[in-house]
């Protein structure tokens, strides 16, 4: 009962929208009956620029936003868990306090930044803010990842006489795949859904990712809007992180819960 | 290792913190002490306090704070009460439990502009499923999106659909935590499940509670995508947040001197509510401690 209730509480916003994309305009607003059609499909398709550039834009910023923030984030990780223990702590709960920051507050500051370096409306200079707002998070988990490999491992390693490099390529990150996979799906799950900072920097209409086009989607009126357009438009553009979450649930799963008992 | 080698290590990403979260920060200080708007042809000129007077007396920013205020504490105080009933639920040994967490997880892992889209047409007045539903049942439509006294709750209620699986994550690993055999020992002494649940389950849970309280609210207090997407501030500015008041500061007035103390102004008010949740959390965790 309790199951199917949670069921319906997740899943029917979704199926409402699902449902709706597929029905004409003139159905869903109450006049004629209608069947089904995929013309809400075609339009968002056509669009000028087409839906699936935008997504292909959200791939982009994500993907590059993901490298960049793991590899800024696994050796600042290694490094804090093997710094002294007061240190370490000093600035797990800074860092802990910049993962909950609102990134909304810094808008102002960051669109300065954008218009000085010339970095609006590129997307691959998108990844730079991204990374920093997802370092906290990517580093608290990395960081309680590693601190849980036992020190004798590495020293062994030393003992054989490998290198700080030889280390993490060939004992550290394959013991730390997981965390590494957990945090860097969160990271591509942030950047896909950041809307402010995209939104001042992107204006170039076949440039923008996912959150700002659907916002621009939806700055139409509130009444006079072609909502079977917009359903298809929400289903687009969640569909790729539904099959994201239903491929990756472990990692994203125990991602989140790691970064809440270690953070 | 040697230290210098790890803090080598550890300078790039502390570089990058630094610029996004603080150097902001700093930036914005100096900001608020001057006008830079289209009167002083977007220059920057110093007026000293007078941003800060300004923000005293604007009777928008003390509505917008009330108002981000009212949301923050509807939305985060149904999403813990939601969201521990969820995580208990989960908790349970049944069978699919996995499916269904990955289910009531989903709501959360969607962008918050496509949902807000979403909830627009849901809380449509009179063709969105919620107002047809009221039709059937022969009640009055409900205009969610545009009574000042209503839409507020319809964000409210927008809001906790997508971030109570992330709360109810949270807890759950929290439950997890928690051994077994304390809730046998207390069920042979003969304990109800609501007592073992009060005397056992939130005493326990407490840290995690904090921890998700505190994120929630702060995340809560800058609420501005699903505001934005979904009311745009309206009706009559009555769902407008504090960092949307900031953005149409910058964005639309071009008065970048004003939007900077707004963003200072919700800072203060983020790190004044937060500072004291987790003191007063520590004190009475103390004072607990002292009685016991």
């Amino acid at each position: 009962m309790a199951r199917m209730l949670l069921l319906l509480w997740s899943l029917g916003p979704m199926l409402w929208q699902l449902y709706s994309s597929l029905r004409p305009n003139e159905a869903l607003s109450g006049m004629g009956t209608g069947g089904w059609t995929l013309e809400h499909y075609r339009q968002l398709l056509q669009s000028d620029p087409p839906f699936l550039t935008t997504l292909l834009n959200s791939v982009v910023v994500g993907a590059s936003s993901t490298a960049l923030t793991l590899a800024l984030a696994v050796p600042c990780a290694y490094a804090l868990s093997r710094l002294g223990r007061r240190q370490a702590r000093a600035l797990s709960a800074l860092v802990a306090a910049a993962a909950a920051f609102p990134a909304v507050l810094l808008f102002l500051a960051l669109l300065e930044l954008a218009r000085d370096w010339h970095l609006a409306n590129q997307l691959l200079a998108l990844s730079l803010p991204y990374a920093g707002l997802c370092l906290p998070l990517a580093i608290l988990l990395l960081t309680a990842a590693f601190a849980d490999i036992p020190i004798e491992l590495e020293e062994a390693a030393l003992i054989e006489g490998m290198g700080l490099w030889q280390r993490l390529r060939w004992i550290l990150l394959p013991l730390m795949a997981p965390a590494i996979a957990s945090s860097g799906l969160l990271v591509f799950l942030f950047s896909w859904n950041e809307y402010p900072i995209a939104l001042t920097w992107l204006s170039r209409s076949d440039l923008l990712t996912l959150a700002p086009a659907m916002a621009r989607i939806a700055g139409s009126s509130v009444y006079t809007i072609p909502y079977g357009a917009f359903a298809a438009a929400t289903v687009l553009g969640s569909a790729p992180l539904i099959l994201l979450m239903l491929l990756f649930q472990r990692q994203i799963i125990s991602g989140l819960t790691q970064g809440a008992i270690k953070g | 290792m040697r230290r210098w080698r790890l803090w080598l290590l550890m300078a790039p990403a502390l570089a990058l913190l630094l610029a996004i979260f603080a150097a902001p920060l700093m930036h914005y200080l100096w900001l608020s002490t001057q006008a830079q708007s289209v009167l002083t042809g977007l220059k920057p000129v110093p007026i000293g306090a007078q941003q800060w007077l300004r923000l005293w007396n604007d009777g928008r920013f003390w509505q917008d704070t009330w108002q981000t205020l009212r949301f923050s504490a509807a939305s985060v105080s149904l999403e813990m009460l939601l969201g521990l009933a969820v995580a208990l639920l989960l908790h349970q040994p049944l069978c699919g439990r996995s499916l269904l967490r990955t289910i009531s997880l989903l709501p959360w892992a969607l962008p918050t502009t496509v949902m807000a889209l979403g909830w627009r047409w849901i809380f449509n007045d009179p063709y969105g499923p919620i107002n047809q539903l009221l039709a059937v049942l022969g009640l009055g439509a409900m205009p969610f999106l545009s009574n000042p006294n209503v839409t507020w709750l319809a964000a409210v209620g927008a809001d906790t659909w997508k971030t109570t699986p992330f709360v109810a994550l949270l807890l759950l690993a929290g439950l997890q935590t928690i051994p077994s055999d304390l809730y046998e020992a207390a069920a042979l002494e003969g304990a109800t499940a609501w007592q073992s649940l009060r005397r056992i389950t939130l005493p326990l849970l407490t840290p995690y509670l904090l921890i998700a309280v505190l994120f929630r609210l702060a995340q809560a207090l800058g609420v501005f995508d699903l505001i934005q997407v979904l009311t745009g501030g309206g009706p009559a500015g009555s769902t407008e947040s504090l960092a949307l008041y900031a953005y149409l500061n910058a964005m639309r007035f071009l008065d970048f001197g004003y939007s900077a103390t707004l963003l200072l102004g919700s800072f203060a008010i983020l790190l004044l509510l937060c500072g004291t949740a987790a003191l007063v959390w520590r004190w009475s965790s103390r004072l607990q401690g002292e009685l016991r």
